[in-house]
C-alpha cells in the first residue's frame, strides 16, 4: 500500500516538475503554409574546395599563401519578395557562427517556419550589425571565443582568417586577417568604425513550397578577399590588422564579391 | 528482501525523475511517503552560482547529474590515499597527492617530494608531462589532458595492457575516465580497479556516503568515478581581482590595466586569441596550439602532443592552451615544465619564439622573435596576469581535504 503511495507521489513529482518541457501552445491556428530553409556554407579558393595548411595559393598581389582557419559570423538574413516585402530570419538564431573546423556549423538549420511562396532574393550581414555587436552577447564557446577586445571597440570578430604567406625574401610569415570594429584615434578621442557590410544576392529568385526544406548554399571564395577593387598585399599590411582601420576598410570593400549563392550543390 | 526490491524500485523511479528533470532546479519532495526507518533517496541537486558572464553550457554527462551528496563523497575519495588500493603509509596515493589546492590543483614547484613540481607514481615512475590545474573544467567541452585525448568522441574502452576490461564504465570520454586511468597508470597509482573498490568498500565511513549519493551503500567503480568527477566539476573559480573588477567591485591598478591592454591587443602582446579575456573568463579556449617553443617536433620529442590524438600533421607540437586563471600558483610552466617562473614565460613570448612549420598562425609575432616588450611592459603584463589569481578558490574549505580523513 505504502509502496504504491510513494510511487504515485514520485510519479506525480515527475509529471509536475517536467511540465515546463512541454511544447507551449501559442494559440496560433491561422495556419499559413510554411517551409524551412537550411543554409550550407562552402569555402573555396577560386572554385576549388579549400585545402588548409598547405602553401598552394597565390593571390592577386602575387603572395604565395595558405589558409589554416576560417571562422566568421553571418546575421540578418532576409528573404526578399518581388513586391518589396521580406521575411527576416528571427529570434535567437538570427546570428550564425561558421567554423571550418566544426562541421556542425557548416549547416545552419534555420529554426523559423518560413512562409511558402516566391522570393526574389536573399541578403545578409557579414559579421554583426552595429546594434547586435555588443560585448557579452555570447557567453558560450565557440561564439564567445570570437570576442573582440573592449579596448578595440568590443563585440565580436566578424571574421578570423588565419594563414601564412611567403614574404619578399621567401620567409614564411603569419597573417591574422581579422575583421571587426575599427578604431580611428586622434589626439583627443577614439571613434569606432563598424566594418560589417551587407551582402545582397539580388538575382536569386526561388520558390519555397509548403513543407519543403530548401537547401541554400553560400560560398565564400577566399581569394576574393584579396582583390577587387583593391589588391590586398600581405607584405604591405602585415600579419595583424585589428588595429589598422585602413587595412580593414580595404578588406571590407573587397568583401562585396566574396560570397556567392546557389540552390543546388555538388559535394559539400 | 522485499524491502530491497522496494528500495531499488524507488531508487530507479527517483533516478528517472531526477535525470528526466535535471534541467529543473527543484524536485518535488517525495518525503510524503516516509515510512519508519526506511532510507529515502533524496539527494539535493548541486547548484552553481557563478557570475552571468560565465558560460552556461556545462559538461555534465547525462548519467552523472551533480548532487551535493555526490560532490561531498567525491571530495573524500579525491583526498583519500587509500584510493590506491593499498593501506601501507608509503603506498597511499589519491588525486589530491598531485592535484594540490593551494597550487590551483597542480603539484607546485616547491613540493617537498616531487622536485621542481614534477610528480611520479607510487613506484617512482615520473608522469610523462606536468600536472594540469583542475579549474573550471565543467565549462570545457573541448577535451581533457594536454592533448585532449579524453573527449566525448573517443570510442575506446579499458586498457588491455593494464588488465582493464573494455566495459562501458572504463570509457575515455570525460573526467570520470581519469579515475580508472589514475588507478592503473604506472606513473600514478599502478594498482587495480578491483583492489581499490574492495578497499574503499571495507571502510565503514563510506557506506552512508555512498547511500546518500547514490541511494544504496554499494561501492562500485562506476560510483567512485562519478563522485570524484562531480567533485572536480564543482571546482569553479570566479573570484579573482579581475573578476571583481569586471563586476565593478574594485578598480585595478594602472599597471594591471596597462597589462590588460597589452594582453588584449595585437600591437601589444596578443595573448587573448588563445588565452581568453574579459569576454571569455575561462582564460583559455581549451583548444590546442603549437606556441612556437621549438624548431623540431617529432613523435620522439613530443610523443603526447595533439598529433598523437588526431594523426594530423598540423597538430605536431600542439598542446592545450592552459587557463591563465590562477597561473601565478601553477609553476612550473608548459606541458614539460620548461619554465620555472612567469617572468621566464613572458621573456619567451617576448623574445624567444622559434620558427617551425608547425607554429600556429596566431603566433604572428614569430618573425620578430616575439612581442618585443620592454621591461616596463613585461612588468605590467605580469601584474595583469597576477590579477587572475583567485585566493578564495585556493582556500575554499569546500574544496579542501576533509578533516576526518586519515
Ligand atoms: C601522480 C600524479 C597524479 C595523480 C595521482 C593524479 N593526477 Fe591527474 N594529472 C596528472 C598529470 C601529470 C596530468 C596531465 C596529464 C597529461 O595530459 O599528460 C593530470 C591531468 C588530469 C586531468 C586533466 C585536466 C585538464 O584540464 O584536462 C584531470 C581531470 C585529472 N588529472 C584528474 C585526476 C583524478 C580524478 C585523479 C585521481 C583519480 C588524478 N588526476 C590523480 C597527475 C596526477
Ligand atoms: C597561439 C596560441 C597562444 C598564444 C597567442 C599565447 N599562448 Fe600561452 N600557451 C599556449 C599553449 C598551447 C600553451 C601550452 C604549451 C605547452 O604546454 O607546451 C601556453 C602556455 C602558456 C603559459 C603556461 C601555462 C601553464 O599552466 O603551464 C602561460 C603563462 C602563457 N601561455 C602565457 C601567455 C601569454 C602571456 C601570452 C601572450 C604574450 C600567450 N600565452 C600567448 C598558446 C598560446
Amino acid at each position: 500500500m505504502n509502496r504504491l503511495y510513494i510511487l504515485v507521489v514520485v510519479m506525480a513529482a515527475f509529471l509536475i516538475s517536467c511540465d515546463k518541457d512541454d511544447p507551449i501552445e501559442n494559440g496560433n491556428d491561422t495556419k499559413e503554409p510554411t517551409g524551412k530553409i537550411q543554409i550550407h556554407f562552402i569555402h573555396n579558393v577560386d572554385g576549388d574546395p579549400l585545402v588548409t595548411h598547405s602553401m598552394q595559393y597565390t593571390n592577386a598581389a602575387g603572395n604565395e599563401y595558405e589558409i589554416d582557419e576560417v571562422q566568421w559570423f553571418i546575421s540578418d538574413v532576409f528573404l526578399h519578395r518581388e513586391d518589396g516585402t521580406f521575411y527576416r530570419i528571427e529570434g535567437w538564431k538570427d546570428i550564425h557562427y561558421v567554423d571550418i573546423d566544426i562541421p556542425s556549423t557548416l549547416k545552419w538549420q534555420v529554426f523559423d517556419d518560413i512562409p511558402a511562396g516566391d522570393y526574389s532574393g536573399i541578403s545578409f550581414t557579414f559579421g554583426l550589425n552595429e546594434a547586435q555587436n555588443e560585448s557579452f552577447k555570447f557567453v558560450n564557446p565557440p561564439e564567445s571565443f570570437m570576442f573582440w577586445p573592449t579596448v578595440l571597440g568590443g563585440g565580436y570578430h566578424y571574421l578570423k582568417l588565419n594563414g601564412k604567406w611567403k614574404d619578399t625574401v621567401g620567409a614564411t610569415r603569419f597573417f591574422n586577417f581579422h575583421l571587426g570594429i575599427g578604431q580611428e584615434i586622434t589626439a583627443t578621442d577614439t571613434t569606432y568604425i563598424h566594418n560589417h557590410f551587407e551582402v545582397d544576392f539580388d538575382t536569386s529568385n526561388f520558390t519555397l513550397q509548403e513543407g519543403e526544406k530548401k537547401d541554400v548554399y553560400i560560398t565564400m571564395n577566399i581569394e576574393n578577399w584579396f582583390k577587387n577593387p583593391h589588391i590586398y598585399d600581405h607584405n604591405v599590411w602585415g600579419g595583424d590588422i585589428m588595429e589598422n582601420q585602413a587595412a580593414m576598410a580595404v578588406a571590407s570593400e573587397n568583401g562585396h564579391d566574396v560570397f556567392s549563392l546557389s540552390f543546388g550543390c555538388c559535394d559539400e | 528482501m522485499k524491502n530491497k526490491l522496494y528500495l531499488a524500485v524507488l531508487f530507479l523511479v527517483a533516478l528517472i525523475v531526477y535525470t528526466a528533470c535535471k534541467k529543473e532546479d527543484k524536485i518535488d519532495d517525495p518525503n510524503g511517503g516516509k515510512n519508519g526507518n526506511d532510507f529515502i533517496y533524496d539527494p539535493t541537486p548541486y547548484e552553481f552560482n557563478f557570475p552571468g558572464y560565465f558560460p552556461t553550457i556545462l559538461n555534465i554527462p547525462d548519467d552523472n547529474p551533480m548532487t551535493v551528496e555526490g560532490v561531498e563523497l567525491g571530495r573524500y575519495l579525491f583526498y583519500d590515499g587509500r584510493l590506491s588500493g593499498r593501506t601501507h603509509p608509503d603506498s597511499l596515493m589519491s588525486c589530491g597527492t598531485c592535484h594540490i589546492q593551494e597550487h590551483a590543483f597542480t603539484t607546485g614547484i616547491n613540493h617537498p617530494v616531487y622536485t621542481g613540481g614534477h610528480p611520479f607514481g607510487l613506484t617512482g615512475i615520473p608522469t610523462p608531462q606536468l600536472t594540469m590545474p583542475l579549474v573550471n573544467l565543467v565549462f570545457n567541452n573541448n577535451g581533457y589532458l594536454w592533448n585532449g585525448m579524453i573527449h566525448e568522441d573517443n570510442p575506446n574502452l579499458g586498457s588491455a595492457a593494464y588488465g582493464v576490461e573494455p566495459l562501458p564504465e572504463f570509457h575515455m570520454r570525460n573526467i570520470e575516465s581519469l579515475v580508472w586511468m589514475g588507478i592503473v597508470a604506472p606513473h600514478e597509482m599502478y594498482g587495480s580497479v578491483e583492489q581499490t573498490v574492495n578497499l574503499i568498500a571495507s571502510i565503514d565511513m563510506y557506506a552512508p556516503k555512498f547511500q546518500a549519493a547514490f541511494g544504496t551503500p554499494e561501492v562500485t567503480y562506476e560510483r567512485i568515478s562519478k563522485a570524484i568527477a562531480q567533485f572536480i566539476r564543482s571546482l569553479v573559480s570566479f573570484d579573482s581581482r579581475f573578476d571583481k573588477y569586471l563586476r565593478g567591485e574594485l578598480q585595478l591598478t594602472e599597471q594591471e590595466l596597462h597589462g590588460f591592454v597589452l594582453f588584449s591587443t595585437e600591437s601589444g602582446a596578443d595573448c587573448f586569441h588563445c588565452h581568453g579575456g574579459a569576454q571569455n573568463p575561462l582564460w583559455t579556449t581549451n583548444l590546442f596550439y603549437n606556441n612556437a617553443k621549438d624548431s623540431v617536433f617529432t613523435s620522439q620529442t613530443d610523443p603526447r602532443d595533439r598529433y598523437a590524438v588526431t594523426g594530423n600533421p598540423k597538430d605536431r607540437g600542439a598542446y592545450k592552451a592552459p587557463t591563465l586563471r590562477n597561473v601565478e600558483l601553477t609553476a612550473p610552466y608548459m606541458h614539460d615544465g620548461r619554465f620555472e617562473t612567469l617572468e621566464e614565460v613572458i621573456d619567451f613570448y617576448s623574445d624567444q619564439l622559434v620558427y617551425s612549420p608547425y607554429a600556429h598562425s596566431l603566433m604572428h609575432k614569430l618573425p620578430d622573435g616575439g612581442a618585443r616588450l620592454n621591461p616596463n611592459e613585461k612588468e605590467s603584463l605580469l601584474a595583469f596576469i597576477k590579477s587572475l589569481t583567485d585566493h578564495n578558490f585556493v582556500t575554499n574549505p569546500d574544496f579542501s581535504k576533509p578533516d576526518d580523513l586519515p
